[in-house]
């Protein structure tokens, strides 16, 4: 489950429009079909995280996501209209994590897309804006690339396993209530060779990244103020993907969930009764004054896990108006079936900078 | 000062004030009132200014560049080019556009079709939700037709989030729903005339499909902006214009500047008016102070000390004057900004003037200018005061007037000074500069102000003669006209002063009472020869917003093809650039009935050229103004770069003194590929009825009034509508003059009888009746009425000749055909007696009071 703040703000505001579709059970997911835009629905997002090194073994942390959100269903897209109607918004999020800098790079683009500057599925493009682009080759090779003046990426990923359904029955549940849910798959170990910049240094990086792909119709609840999400790769070819959606009251919402996708690639869906997310450690953003738990603790009874998973930066923090969150890179740490166990990911943190709540009115 | 003047300033100065009263306040009064009214036409003027420029500053918001394209607007594609142009930081597309509210009669929305993913750098103003400070993303792009409008507006018609704003663009009606609201950051205020909407939907509600109206640009730090210019050049169209913001801004301070310059020229006559009043009043209190000069003089009081006491005396009374006066002016501007904005409005440029804009240098410059017209007048009594002869002053009986020689020497000032207006007049026109004629007006009324003394003189003479000789048989009725004229012509030079101030007034009421009139016969002549169609129909936003909606092709096409319809000629109304101007183009197509009246040539000539070729013909004051002449050429910028029209006629028109080019339809549409029109004229095939199409026409397109439509008489009346507002202002300040004027015959009549207390005192004695002194004095009020309508009828024609032939001409370019409104002139003498009379009605019943023992104490 991914989201960030922006596009939460966004979907406030709008009532359940008729004219979208839901995400509803019983999705058959279809590749690379599914790769692509899903113009239907209103909202959807493609999400790369990823760890990578450099040959001395530096370590940098990236975040590189594309939002599609629609504003007139396809139903009411007419090609003879100004070419400055907007159809979907675009934007997306770049950050890169210098853990040995201990610095934090974010920025924000947007585009109206008006003269074809921003888009969704064009040929080999899935989505762009600008210079920042994410395009599929026939090969199945994902390719991403952002520039900005602090920071750029040009990363190949290749998929070292099949796509991840999370779910049950094709949707991922949100919250209680029919609709309230997504489509949701993720390439979980993706390969990752390229360079990266920061300022005007310039660095050849490899590692692994993690891919979510989501889309879905006013999926949350008006009850729920925000999430906690992580993805995990542990060193012994596992990968592990929890979220739990935060309500009004602070507790959990009981439809939250998570997925185990082993070595093999096999998936297991994990209900939110069989795992415990406890908050170890807070961090209080200067900018925001919002106070993030930047490290956890986590239990899985069942596959007999428990792990500590802590930043490996505090301020990871994108503080962008009028909404902020805080994704980041991540170690974690534990035991499995007592053995260690270890590994990397990244961590996502929702609703705890001050507007998200008033935007549940 | 030393603690002696002092003293000497409050027992001499203050102390008089306080006795006098009623003078000091008429002397206050003329002296608000001239500032005044020069204070309220600048902050009028400046208000506008201040408008538009505030309009300029909302719309370019902090741009260093614009582009801008005149006719229909840049096509959209050219936005990337300049985007990634080099040295261009940042850039944002605009599309503008006015939309009427027929629900609102008279009001009207400036809509500015805004990009919120490129504007951030360069708004003005923030977008919000009514209700809190977050701003619906979504609803702002998704919904067609949502607007957001400022909060001034939204609270004057107390609008709420979702409701729903009928608005009449190109004939149509449409549907605006009220969604968001628009607040300046900084301390600008906002004009609520301003709303805006996502550049999308802008585009559909204004049919602007594909067009921009400008493009905004802020440059990269250190990049030079010739550079930027002329890269900017090679990928734009030809006929885009790239400038700065404040380039517009300063075109159109330069277009309003004539007709500015006039309104203040007009409001300083006041001031002019209220001179002649404190010159009178000083010297009569010299005069009746004389006894107190000598005494000073007798105990040592050097001569500067009494012109500085006399000058003080003004000095005060002008401050005190001048103070009210700003604070008059200040309540004056708000009732002229209106009227001044209208007319701009309607002639120049749609500006709306909420709140008045003053500055510190406005007060200063109408402070001292009321200050130094009063020191300027009083400088000579305050001079004849100091030059005094103690021994004869103390001695009394000794006039301050001997100056009946003096007479002749000023009439032939007088003489020279017309003259003078003469050559002025002429050098105005022939070679300008423009202002000279405000020079010739001024010499007009300077000269027949001089006349006065003399002919006063001529006349007492006169009518002293015809009393005694012609009319002996009524001297006992006419003992005291007869006396009346003799006081006139002794107390010559102040009387003459009363006189001219008064027949300044009328000279100026006069004058522009023939400026207007004629004025208003040469257009309705002209309109008589040219508007001879017999239906006008336009869209109704039109009439607010100025031609920017457009008439739909298909009611156009039902009007062409009704058999009831011999001909249908189109107009369009619109800005191209010529060198680095704009001017005003019209294009028409026409049968060849639209009538232009052509300075020279065959105008059925001109015109079959016109329609069949690619030329233009040009307007009076457009040849005038930019000096170009039949079988010359004009070059105007196009979308395929500069190209010559040649001129083939120039035409008398009286709709804007920017002057104003016609081009045909054909050749129009040929170079610019653009045939939209503004508006329709219909001509009928004869015996057809003109109601039967018109509500047929108005049963299909216009249900809900989108069109307004006007029968050949029905716009006429309303081009004298707007002809009258046009001269409103002057109006105004042409009955404040007057009125200046008037309470100067009070406030010299007052002094006269102060002054002459003893002589009525005598006159008491020796058996005249309280109702012969009356009468003594209101005979006097007459008789300089008279002379004040004779010699204000002379100047005032004089001084119209001057408004219409020279400075309308030189300023305007108009030709105006001379035309007197004879029935006025007429009873012009008999209301200025009858004032003159009403006058003296207070004073002449205070003398009629006087007790005569006191007046006599001193004999």
């Amino acid at each position: 489950m991914r989201l960030s703040g922006l596009l939460l703000l966004l979907c406030v505001a709008v009532a359940i429009a008729a004219d979208w579709k839901t995400a509803e059970p019983g999705w058959r997911y279809e590749f690379p079909r599914d790769h692509h835009a899903h113009e239907e629905f209103k909202t959807e997002w493609w999400y790369f995280t990823g760890n990578v090194f450099d040959s001395a073994g530096r370590r940098f942390g990236y975040q590189l996501t594309f939002f599609r959100e629609g504003i007139r269903p396809p139903a009411e897209r007419n090609p003879e209209l100004s070419r400055f109607v907007v159809g979907d918004l675009k934007f997306a999020h770049f950050t890169v994590t210098d853990v040995a800098g201990k610095r934090f790079r974010f920025e924000q683009k947007t585009s109206r897309g008006a003269f074809g500057e921003a888009g969704f599925d064009d040929g080999e493009r899935l989505a762009w804006i600008d210079s920042w682009s994410l395009r599929m080759t026939a090969d199945g090779v994902f390719h991403v690339a952002t520039e900005t003046k602090d920071a750029a990426i040009d990363l190949e990923l290749k998929a070292a396993k099949p796509p991840a359904i999370h779910g049950d029955n094709g949707v991922s549940a949100k919250a209680a209530g029919e609709g309230h849910a997504s489509h949701y798959y993720s390439l979980t170990r993706l390969a990752t060779a390229g360079r990266l910049r920061i300022g005007e240094k310039s660095f050849d990086v490899s590692g692994d990244s993690w891919f979510d792909h989501e889309w879905a119709t006013n999926q949350l609840a008006p009850d729920q103020i925000g999430w906690d999400w992580l993805s995990l790769h542990f060193t012994d070819g596992a990968e592990l993907m929890l979220y739990e959606m935060r309500l009004t009251d602070g507790a959990p919402d009981p439809s939250s969930s998570g997925t185990w996708i082993a070595a093999d690639g096999s998936t297991t869906h994990l209900p939110s009764s069989v795992f415990r997310m406890t908050p170890t450690r807070w961090w209080t953003s200067s900018k925001r004054k919002a106070k993030y738990p930047i490290a956890w603790k986590i239990d899985i009874p069942s596959y007999g896990l428990s792990a500590e998973v802590n930043a490996v930066l505090d301020d990871q923090e994108l503080a962008l108006q009028p909404v902020a969150y805080w994704e980041g890179a991540v170690d974690v740490k534990g035991t499995r079936e007592a053995g260690p166990i270890s590994g990397r990911g990244y961590l996502e943190l929702t609703g705890y900078a001050g507007p998200l709540r008033e935007l549940n009115r | 000062m030393t603690s002696q003047s002092l003293r000497l300033f409050r027992w001499h100065v203050l102390r008089y004030i306080a006795r006098h009263r009623l003078l000091a306040l008429l002397n206050v009064l003329s002296v608000a009132l001239g500032v005044a009214v020069y204070l309220a036409i600048q902050i009028a003027n400046h208000s506008a200014n201040r408008a538009f420029a505030a309009t300029v500053d909302l719309v370019a918001g902090k741009a260093a560049l614009q582009i801008t394209a005149p006719v229909g607007g840049l096509p959209d594609a050219t936005l990337p080019a300049a985007t990634n142009c080099r040295g261009v930081a940042a850039a944002t597309p605009l599309v503008r556009g006015i939309v009427a509210l027929p629900d609102m009669p008279g009001e009207y929305l400036q809509i500015l079709g805004v990009d919120i993913f490129t504007n951030a750098p360069f708004s003005t103003f923030e977008l919000t939700d009514f209700t809190a400070r977050d701003f619906d993303v979504q609803g702002w792009l998704r919904d067609r037709d949502t607007v957001a409008v400022s909060a001034e507006f939204a609270r004057r018609y107390r609008l709420k989030s979702g409701d729903a704003l009928r608005a009449q663009v190109n004939g149509s009606n449409r549907e605006l729903r009220v969604g968001f609201i628009m607040r300046t950051s900084g301390t600008t205020s906002l004009d609520e005339h301003f709303a805006a909407m996502d550049i999308g939907w802008a585009q559909e509600l204004l049919d602007l499909r594909g067009l921009l109206s400008s493009i905004q640009l802020q440059l990269i730090e250190g990049a030079n902006r010739e550079a930027v210019i002329a890269d900017l050049r090679r990928v734009l169209p030809p006929d885009a214009t790239v400038a700065t913001p404040a380039q517009r801004g300063q075109q159109v301070e330069n277009m309003l500047a004539g007709f500015q310059l006039n309104l203040t020229a007009m409001s300083l006559v006041s001031l002019l008016v209220g001179m002649f009043l404190i010159y009178n009043t000083v010297s009569a209190s010299v005069v009746r102070r004389r006894s107190e000069i000598g005494i000073l003089r007798s105990l040592g009081v050097t001569r500067t000390e009494i012109r500085a006491l006399f000058l003080g005396e003004a000095f005060v009374l002008g401050f005190v004057g001048a103070l009210l006066g700003l604070i008059g002016g200040v309540l004056l501007a708000q009732l002229l900004v209106g009227t001044v904005s209208e007319t701009i409005s309607s002639l120049y440029v749609l500006l709306s003037v909420r709140h008045i804009a003053v500055t510190p240098l406005m007060f200063g410059s109408a402070l001292v200018l009321g200050l130094l017209s009063v020191l300027v007048a009083a400088w000579l009594p305050a001079t004849a005061a100091a030059k005094m002869d103690p021994i004869r002053a103390l001695r009394g009986g000794a006039l301050l007037e001997q100056s009946v020689n003096l007479s002749l020497t000023w009439l032939w000032a007088g003489l020279t000074c017309i003259a003078a207006a003469a050559a002025l007049s002429f050098v105005a026109l022939a070679t300008g500069p423009a202002w000279l004629g405000f020079g010739a007006a001024f010499c007009v009324l300077t000269g027949f102000s001089f006349v006065v003394p003399a002919l006063t003189l001529r006349f007492t003479a006169a009518a002293d003669r015809v009393m005694r000789v012609h009319l002996r048989r009524f001297r006992h009725h006419l003992v005291e006209a007869n006396l009346a004229s003799a006081n006139v012509a002794r107390s010559l030079i102040r009387n003459s002063v009363t006189i001219a101030a008064l027949a300044a007034a009328v000279a100026m009421a006069i004058g522009v009472s023939v400026m207007v009139f004629s004025f208003r016969q040469t257009v309705e002549s002209w309109i008589g020869e040219t508007l001879v169609a017999d239906l006008f129909i336009a869209p109704a936003s039109n009439e607010v917003a100025g031609p920017s909606s457009f008439f739909p092709p298909d009611a156009i096409n039902f009007l062409e093809t009704n058999p009831a319809v011999a001909a249908v000629d189109t107009f369009r109304e619109l800005e191209l650039p010529m060198g680095d101007k704009n001017i005003a183009v019209a294009v028409v197509r026409g049968s060849e009935r639209r009538n232009f009246r052509f300075l020279h040539g065959d105008t059925g000539k001109i015109m079959r050229r016109f329609y069949a070729e690619p030329t233009v013909i040009v307007s009076e004051s457009f040849a005038r103004r930019h000096h170009v002449r039949d079988g010359g050429n004009l070059e105007l910028r196009t979308p395929e770069g500069p190209r010559r029209l040649p001129i083939l006629g120039t035409f008398y028109d009286y709709t804007r003194d920017q002057g104003v080019v016609f081009m045909s339809q054909k050749a129009f549409v040929e170079i610019w590929k653009d045939d939209r029109v503004n508006s329709l004229a219909v001509y009928l095939r004869p015996g057809a009825a003109l109601d039967a199409l018109s509500t047929g026409f108005r049963a299909r397109f216009s249900r809900e009034g989108q069109f307004m439509m006007f029968s050949n008489g029905e716009l006429r009346k309303r081009v004298f509508e707007i002809f009258d507002q046009t001269f409103a202002v002057t109006y105004v300040l042409r009955t404040i003059a007057v009125i200046v004027a008037i309470v100067g015959i009070c406030l010299t009549l007052t002094t006269l009888i102060a002054e002459r207390s003893r002589d009525l005192g005598v006159l008491r004695a020796i058996g005249g009746s309280a109702r012969q002194i009356r009468r003594l004095l209101l005979w006097e009020s007459a008789m300089i009425g008279l002379l004040a309508a004779v010699v204000g009828v002379a100047s005032g024609l004089c001084f119209s000749l001057v408004l219409t032939g020279v400075i309308n001409r030189a300023f305007f370019g108009w030709t105006i055909q001379l035309a007197f409104p004879w029935s006025s002139l007429a009873i012009t003498p008999l209301w200025i007696i009858g004032a003159a009379v009403t006058a003296g009605v207070l004073p002449a019943w205070r003398a009629g009071r006087l007790v005569i023992a006191d007046s006599l104490r001193t004999e």
